[in-house]
């Protein structure tokens, strides 16, 4: 049989050019090829226009959406981070003895009221009627039994177990009256531990056998939601609790879903299939948000911070150069701030003068001297000093020792080796060689922990309004090695002395001013340099739900305390429910405008492609040669 | 077929499995970075509490002894304990894998079906514009990325077309109704499905052209037409007869790899896989899991070409004999 030579291998591009400009009809195929290729440019081209958010159907299952770790046990106590999915799921079945108000205070939760008898003892009053979801009365046993569990497992429960270390043990003195008992004064034992910690049901947990792999297959708490179902790492479901003391929630159902791309939560939260996000969105997605009507952008400053870490510790094997406080001071000098938090966080973070974030409002000592961007003066600091320029352009120590500086960057925060290669630009102004690296960060982990490193850039955060986390890193008995919780080795006897005062000061006054000339001291000695406190953002369909939380709650990232799970409420009330209605109701018709696919037509258009497919073959074999 | 043949591929794939198994092991003890160190960072682990973990883990012994223990405990079907979950392995594993496989499965069958349909008439057609037309698009979705062609058909299909965004199930609806269950089941597939058929066929396109073509230019096919043979016979049982054989090799090569799952169309449409676990393992550190996942992918590819090495000889008088 004749055939036409031709190598389609060649010249691909104009052969798609000829493909293109046919237009005869045998060329139906290429014409749904140029209509393929048209909508793929148009498609990608309109992946930056936001579409319209037609007016869902109001419904009365409130869903999340969840693009942070992932929610993979639904044993409280078993959860290892406080900003992961697991955390969460709890957060909706299980209660805590009291949670924390707008301005971080400690408000009742479990406990209606409490006082302290002493600077190491505390009183609770529980609520009377709590009830655990299958009808048993909550009394103040459950919570002795919680406590003292957590400090009998500690070694197993590594989230729980942060916070009772400063308890003793806790008994239930009756009924509804626990007493606690600290071992040391622990001013900030409510708003920072006991807000996190959840209490659990003793005549369920105390038949437990092996506490360190506990499934909690069908938990029981005293939540505003009962559990339906789960999967592991997927999502869970839940229905309102109608007995929950506080009285039910507004919505029937709740559900979580995890989702691996933050683009494709975005897109649910546009077409209504979730309702909000959590547990922070990058910036880089709020204007596919602010520009629909129906979104509500909450962003807010996180309990976090971002800082430039230098290796001060005499003992360390960084760059021994990094020991010097000109050294840090000028190198200091030569960090745009400003610029960094524009360009990795597009303005949605603070810049910080002081190692505490702005989010911890009062405890951030806004007068605390701040350095800033000052390249001369950096340079001429460094000759000064005697870090003149030698022969390669890289400044020399007078020990002969060269300013080479390694900058990591851990990998669970890529978008700051951006940070990374700028100071090492503005650094190469200056004749000091920077060198952006992005590290793992379990290898991160262990080069800080012993010591190794030159500078990195890294992040500071914590679970409550309280300034202790934030303050802890600087003491010197956080100086080990292997590390504990010091990473650049400062240590100076006033600020130690400083911390105990403020550890054990009773007036929020006085102990705000230790807290600020604490600041004070570190900046003077620049063991970091702050970078900023970013916001935390989160988007929510303000159209469909209302009751949502809109300032500080710790901890922040999170749907913080149970008052979002309790107050949210659709805003158009829903009336018609029955069981069969919910099928309809959820998501799937909540959509734009557009026509939903029935799902016979999907089993037929599988089915046409099969027999189109057969249909194909039999043609072929009854198709004629050419000769 | 032959015995021998068949005891051969059977020996090599044990000692195949052995040595994934001991590779797998190693594998994970030279990476860098303990995943308990990092808890350090936090005020929450101690050293005590790290060394009881380590204990539990047994990751305190000697190398060899918990290469012993790991060969046991395999054997058992016991995968260990996850770092994060501290659930056994397997049960996370296994339905994931079920549920990877739903989706791949039919998107592979789907492909075959297409591919080897459009590949015989790109053949046959070789040099016209109908094959031009197909090997250029067939090409172009081929070398599309995964993750983005997977975004674009995720905005379009959720725009336009109001099918769901992620996941397997429509979540909050109770479907006791075995029809309904599958119907969402399929609306939940349609996306991800064709993410992943729009890139399978380009290859099966191309690899049933190739060999097709490379049949038609054998001299059996010139004594077979000039012996009268049909058209319609020619193509069946003489061409295609010969050109199957590359096409199941790929066949069971995918099969195999599709265990793996499609991590990128699983990411995009949290399509809860098991190459999204995998994925998800990593994050976390959790090595067991990561070590599991490794294991169940590398055992599946290893019996794919174990099942197309039989096919083969069963096929291919040539291989068992020669």
């Amino acid at each position: 049989m004749q055939q036409k030579r031709h190598d389609s291998s060649d010249c691909f591009p104009s052969l798609l050019y000829e493909i293109l400009q046919n237009t005869s009809r045998e060329k139906i195929l290429s014409k749904k090829l140029n209509a393929m290729i048209s909508l793929a440019i148009l498609l990608v081209s309109s992946n930056f226009v936001v579409f319209q958010v037609h007016a869902a159907a109001p419904t009365d299952t409130f869903a999340v959406g969840w693009n942070g770790p992932p929610m993979d046990t639904i044993n409280p106590m078993l959860v290892t981070v406080y900003d992961g999915g697991a955390y969460m799921v709890n957060h909706a079945m299980y209660d805590k003895l009291v949670q924390a108000d707008s301005n971080g205070d400690p408000a009742p939760d479990l406990a209606d009221s409490w006082e302290w008898k002493d600077a190491q003892t505390v009183v609770f009053h529980l609520v009377h009627n709590a009830t655990w979801h299958d009808g048993v009365p909550f009394t103040a046993a459950d919570a002795e039994f919680t406590i003292n569990l957590i400090i009998a497992n500690k070694d197993f429960f590594p989230l729980m177990r942060t916070y009772v270390t400063s308890v003793d043990s806790a008994k239930a003195l009756d009924d509804y009256t626990l007493q606690i008992n600290l071992k040391n004064p622990d001013a900030k034992f409510l708003q920072a531990s006991l807000i996190m910690t959840y209490i659990v049901p003793k005549h369920i947990w105390e038949k437990v056998g092996n506490y360190t792999s506990y499934a909690n297959e069908n938990p029981i708490g005293t939540g505003p939601f009962k559990f339906v179902r789960w999967e592991p790492n997927s999502f869970v479901e839940f229905d309102a609790n109608p007995d929950y003391f506080r009285g039910p929630p507004h919505v029937k159902h709740l559900t979580m879903r995890y989702f691996s791309s933050v683009n494709a939560m975005i897109l649910a939260l546009q077409s209504g299939e979730i309702h909000a996000t959590g547990p922070i969105l990058p910036p880089t997605v709020v204007p596919l948000m602010t520009s629909n009507p129906g979104i509500q952008v909450i962003s807010r400053p996180d309990l976090r911070y971002y800082y430039f870490n230098f290796n001060a510790f005499a003992n360390g094997t960084g760059n021994p150069t990094l020991r010097d406080e000109r050294v840090r001071r000028a190198l200091a000098y030569a960090i745009d701030k400003k610029t960094l938090a524009q360009t990795v966080w597009q303005g949605f973070a603070d810049v910080l003068n002081s190692i505490m974030p702005t989010a911890l409002g009062k405890w951030h000592n806004p007068n605390t001297p701040d350095i800033p961007f000052d390249l001369d003066k950096a340079a001429q600091m460094l000759d000064e000093a005697g870090y003149k320029v030698g022969a390669d352009g890289i400044r020399i120590s007078p020990d002969g020792v060269k300013m080479i500086y390694k900058i990591q960057v851990p990998s669970s925060y890529q978008e700051e080796l951006r940070a990374a290669q700028m100071v090492a630009e503005w650094w190469s102004k200056i004749n000091v060689k920077g060198i952006p690296e992005l590290v793992e960060v379990g290898a991160l982990g262990d080069i800080v922990v012993n010591w190794k490193h030159d500078t990195f850039i890294w992040v500071w955060s914590a679970t409550s309004t309280d300034p202790d986390d934030f303050l802890l890193v600087f003491t010197t008995e956080q100086i080990c090695v292997p590390g504990c919780m010091s990473d650049s080795g400062f240590s100076d006897p006033e600020y130690d002395q400083l911390y105990q005062q403020q550890l054990q000061a009773t007036d929020a006054v006085q102990r705000q001013q230790i807290v600020w000339k604490m600041q004070d001291i570190v900046a003077e000695h620049v063991p970091y340099v702050p970078l900023y406190n970013n916001y935390a953002i989160q988007g929510f369909r303000s159209d469909l739900f209302t009751g949502l939380p809109q300032g500080i709650v710790p901890p922040v990232s999170q749907f913080a305390g149970n008052n979002l799970f309790v107050n949210v409420r659709p805003v158009v009330p829903v009336t018609t429910e029955t069981t069969q209605m919910t099928t309809q109701i959820t998501t799937q018709t909540t959509t734009t405008q557009a026509e939903v696919i029935p799902t016979a037509t999907i089993a037929a258009v599988i089915v046409i492609v099969i027999v189109l497919a057969l249909v194909g073959v039999l043609l072929m074999r009854r198709r004629k040669p050419a000769s | 077929m032959d015995t021998e043949y068949v005891v051969k591929k059977v020996a090599q794939t044990l000692a195949t499995i052995f040595f994934v198994l001991t590779f797998n092991f190693f594998l994970f003890r030279i990476l860098p970075g303990n995943p308990f160190a990092l808890l350090f960072r936090g005020p929450g682990f101690s050293r005590e509490a790290v060394n009881l973990l380590n204990a539990q883990f047994g990751l305190d012994q000697p190398v060899w002894v918990q290469y012993i223990r790991y060969l046991e405990n395999t054997a058992k079907g016991n995968l260990g304990l996850s770092y994060t979950t501290r659930a056994p392995v397997a049960n996370m594993l296994f339905p994931r894998l079920m549920n990877s496989l739903v989706l791949l499965l039919t998107a592979n069958v789907i492909s075959i079906v297409i591919g080897i349909v459009l590949g015989i008439v790109s053949a046959w057609r070789r040099g016209g514009r109908t094959d031009l037309t197909l090997s250029a698009s067939t090409l172009l979705l081929y070398s599309m990325p995964t993750f983005w062609l997977g975004l674009v058909l995720l905005f379009a299909g959720v725009v336009y077309f109001g099918l769901p965004v992620a996941g397997m199930t429509t979540l909050g609806a109770n479907l006791t109704n075995w029809f309904d269950y599958v119907g969402d089941l399929l609306r939940h597939m349609v996306l991800p499905g064709l993410t992943l058929v729009l890139g399978l066929v380009g290859q099966y396109v191309l690899v049933m052209k190739g060999a097709l073509l490379d049949v038609f230019t054998e001299d059996y096919m010139i004594t077979a037409r000039a012996k009268g043979i049909s058209t319609q016979k020619l193509l069946w049982n003489h061409a295609m007869r010969n050109a199957t054989l590359p096409i199941i090799t790929l066949i069971a090569i995918n099969l195999g790899l599709t265990v793996g799952g499609a991590i990128q169309t699983e990411t995009v449409f949290s399509w809860p896989g098991i190459g999204l676990l995998t994925y998800q393992a990593l994050l976390q550190r959790d090595y067991p899991m990561l070590q599991g996942c490794f294991l169940v992918i590398a055992i599946a590819v290893i019996l794919a070409n174990f099942v197309a090495d039989l096919t083969y000889g069963y096929l291919d008088p040539r291989v068992r004999t020669g």
